[in-house]
C-alpha cells in the first residue's frame, strides 16, 4: 500500500512538474514570427519594414519544402538560412535561439553553425540582395 | 580442345569486347551523369560503436563492436522520400551461433505536407524519451545508453505503423502521433519488464495495436517532452486469447507509457533529466498464461549533469571535454499481481560518472565507471548452487564512438 501511495504521489509529482514546465515555458515564450509568402521566378521578396520589431524572421515559402530563416545582421546586411538539415535533408525546427533536427538530433546555432552532430556541413546559406522596400531570397 | 576452348573465348567476348571499347566514351559520361544525378538525391550515414566493459564482481572483461548502423536515404520527389536504418550488432552474425544481429532499425517512406508537417509510413521510432529517436554514440555521455531508457523504455523502439509529425508555425512547439502494431506479451521476460515483447518489424501481430503521441516544446537552450503510449498485448485470435483466458483485441491487455524529460544545454553545461512509468494492469493474467513473472508497474528516472571543460578555451577549436555524472533508479517490479514474485534485484539505482572526449563533433572516447546498487535477491528465485547474489557491483567501460 505504501508502495502504491508512493508511486500516486511520485507520478502526480512528475505530472504537475511536466505540465507546469510546459506552460511556464508556453507562457514566457515570444512567438516566432512567421511570414507567409509566393514564390516569383525563384525568388521571395520580404518587407523590410518586418523587421521593425525583430531582427529574425522564418520565411514560408508558398509551395516550398523547407522553411527559410532570414536574419538581420548588425551592419544591416541579411542572412537567408535554408531550414534543410545538412545530415539527411530533414526540416528543422526552430528552438527560439537556433535550429534542432529531430530525427537524428542535430543542432545549429542562428547562424547555421553545427553545435551538435551528426550534421557536420552548416547550414546552406541562399544569396539575398537589398532594395529600398524589401529583402529577396534567391532559393537557387 | 584446349585451342578449341581459346577460339571460343575470343568469338565470344571479342566482338563485346570491340563494342564496349567503341562506346566507352558516350556510355560512361551518360553514367556518370545518370549516377551523379540519382546520387545527389540519394543520403548516407551511419554511427558505430566499440566498447571495453570490465565486471568487477564477475573479474571478467569483454570487448564488443556493439553495432554498426548504415543510414540510407533517397529523395524520390520533392515530397516523398525514403530512409532506412540498417544495423549490424556485435559486429557478426554466424548461423548457429548465439550473439550477433542483423536488424532493420528504421526504414519508412516519408510524405512531406509543407515544410512543418509530414507523414511516415512503415518502420520507424516512436517519439518516446530522449534516446529513442537520437542515440548516436557522440550524442550522450557513457559507453552504455542509460538503464532507464533501456528497461523501462525499451529503446531502440521501432514499431510499423504511421505517424504524424508536426511543428507549430507560430511557436518552438513540435507534437507527434503515430499509430504502431501493439506489443506481443507472451515474450515478455522477468527483468526486462516490456523489452523482448517488441516486433521491431518483423511478423508483428496487427490484431493489436497502440497509439503513441508527444508533445515537444523548446525555449531557447531548454527542450521539455512529454510522451505517451498506450496499446494491446494480445493480437492472438479470440479463440486462442480464450483459451488463454486472454483479452486480445486492439487495445485488448493494454500497456500504458508515459513520460516527461527536459534538456537544458548552455555555456558548456547540460543537464537532462527523464522520469517514465509503464502499467500494465492485466499483468496477472499474462503471468497466468505464460508465467513471465510480469509487473502491474515498472518505473524509472535519471538525472545527469555535465560540463564542457574546454569549453572557454579558444584554443579548443571545437574539441569538447565533457565531464558528467548520473543517477538512475528503477523498478522492474515496482508492483506486482497476486501471482508474481517480487525481486529485489530488479529494484535498481546506478550511478554513472565518466568522460566523453570529442576531438570533433562526430567522434567520442568514452570512460565511464558505473556503480550498481540493487536490492536483496528473493530465495525463491535464487539458483541454491550459484553464488551468493552481489547487490553492489561496478563496471568500467571504455569505448569509441562515431556518426556521419
Amino acid at each position: 500500500m505504501e508502495r502504491r501511495n508512493f508511486l500516486k504521489t511520485t507520478g502526480s509529482v512528475c505530472a504537475m512538474v511536466s505540465i507546469a514546465m510546459v506552460t511556464g515555458s508556453l507562457t514566457s515564450c515570444s512567438q516566432l514570427p512567421i511570414y507567409k509568402t509566393a514564390i516569383l521566378e525563384n525568388k521571395v521578396a520580404v518587407p523590410l519594414n518586418l523587421f521593425q520589431q525583430t531582427s529574425l524572421q522564418i520565411i514560408k515559402p508558398a509551395g516550398y519544402d523547407y522553411n527559410i530563416a532570414l536574419q538581420k545582421e548588425n551592419d544591416g546586411t541579411f542572412t537567408a538560412l535554408l531550414l534543410r538539415c545538412t545530415h539527411s535533408d530533414n526540416q528543422l525546427s526552430s528552438t527560439g535561439n537556433g535550429f534542432v533536427c529531430n530525427l537524428h538530433g542535430s543542432r545549429f546555432d542562428k547562424e547555421g553553425i553545427v553545435l551538435k552532430g551528426p550534421a557536420e556541413r552548416p547550414l546552406k546559406r541562399l544569396r539575398t540582395s537589398l532594395s529600398s522596400d524589401n529583402v529577396t531570397i534567391y532559393l537557387s | 580442345m584446349k585451342r578449341n576452348i581459346w577460339i571460343l573465348i575470343y568469338i565470344l567476348f571479342c566482338p563485346i569486347s570491340a563494342t564496349i571499347a567503341q562506346q566507352s566514351g558516350t556510355n560512361e559520361e551518360q553514367l556518370q551523369k545518370d549516377t551523379s544525378s540519382y546520387l545527389s538525391n540519394t543520403t548516407i550515414g551511419g554511427y558505430g560503436d566499440i566498447v571495453y566493459q570490465r565486471n568487477f564482481n564477475e573479474k571478467f572483461s569483454t570487448i564488443n563492436l556493439e553495432r554498426f548502423v548504415l543510414f540510407t536515404g533517397h529523395k524520390f520527389t520533392r515530397k516523398i522520400s525514403f530512409f532506412s536504418e540498417l544495423e549490424v550488432e556485435d559486429a557478426k552474425v554466424s548461423g548457429g551461433e548465439a550473439g550477433g544481429e542483423i536488424a532493420l532499425e528504421q526504414c519508412y517512406l516519408k510524405f512531406n505536407i509543407n515544410p512543418n508537417n509530414y507523414i511516415v509510413g512503415g518502420l520507424f521510432l516512436p517519439r518516446m524519451g530522449i534516446l529513442n529517436e537520437t542515440h548516436l554514440p557522440n550524442t550522450f555521455n557513457g559507453n552504455e545508453r542509460t538503464q532507464v531508457e533501456t528497461y523501462i523504455l525499451p529503446s531502440t523502439w521501432r514499431e510499423l505503423g504511421i505517424g504524424y509529425y508536426g511543428n507549430s508555425n507560430r511557436i518552438p512547439l513540435s507534437y507527434s502521433i503515430a499509430l504502431v502494431n501493439g506489443l506481443n506479451s507472451a515474450s515478455f521476460e522477468h527483468g526486462s519488464v516490456i523489452r523482448e515483447g517488441r516486433f521491431e518489424g518483423r511478423n508483428a501481430s496487427a490484431n493489436n495495436l497502440a497509439v503513441t503521441g508527444s508533445v515537444q516544446f523548446y525555449s531557447g537552450n531548454l527542450r521539455t517532452q512529454i510522451a505517451g503510449y498506450y496499446g494491446g498485448s494480445v493480437g492472438l485470435s479470440p479463440s486462442e486469447a480464450d483459451s488463454l483466458k486472454l483479452t486480445s483485441g486492439m487495445f485488448g491487455t493494454p500497456v500504458a507509457i508515459g513520460e516527461a524529460d527536459l534538456q537544458y544545454e548552455a555555456k558548456g553545461f547540460a543537464v537532462r533529466i527523464l522520469g517514465s512509468v509503464i502499467s500494465i494492469p492485466d499483468a496477472s493474467d499474462i503471468n497466468r498464461a505464460y508465467a513471465s513473472n510480469t509487473p502491474k508497474t515498472a518505473y524509472g528516472a535519471y538525472a545527469e549533469i555535465a560540463y564542457n571543460i574546454l569549453e572557454s578555451m579558444n584554443s579548443a577549436k571545437g574539441k569538447q571535454m565533457i565531464l558528467f555524472v548520473r543517477y538512475e533508479k528503477l523498478d522492474m517490479n515496482a508492483s506486482i499481481p497476486a501471482n508474481g514474485i517480487i525481486d529485489g534485484t530488479l529494484n535498481q539505482q546506478h550511478i554513472i560518472t565518466g568522460i566523453t572526449y570529442l576531438p570533433i563533433k562526430n567522434v567520442a572516447i568514452k570512460m565511464d565507471v558505473r556503480f550498481l546498487h540493487t536490492g536483496k535477491q528473493n530465495p525463491s528465485l535464487s539458483n541454491p548452487l550459484a553464488p551468493a547474489y552481489k547487490e553492489n557491483n561496478t563496471f568500467l567501460n571504455l569505448g569509441l564512438g562515431f556518426s556521419f
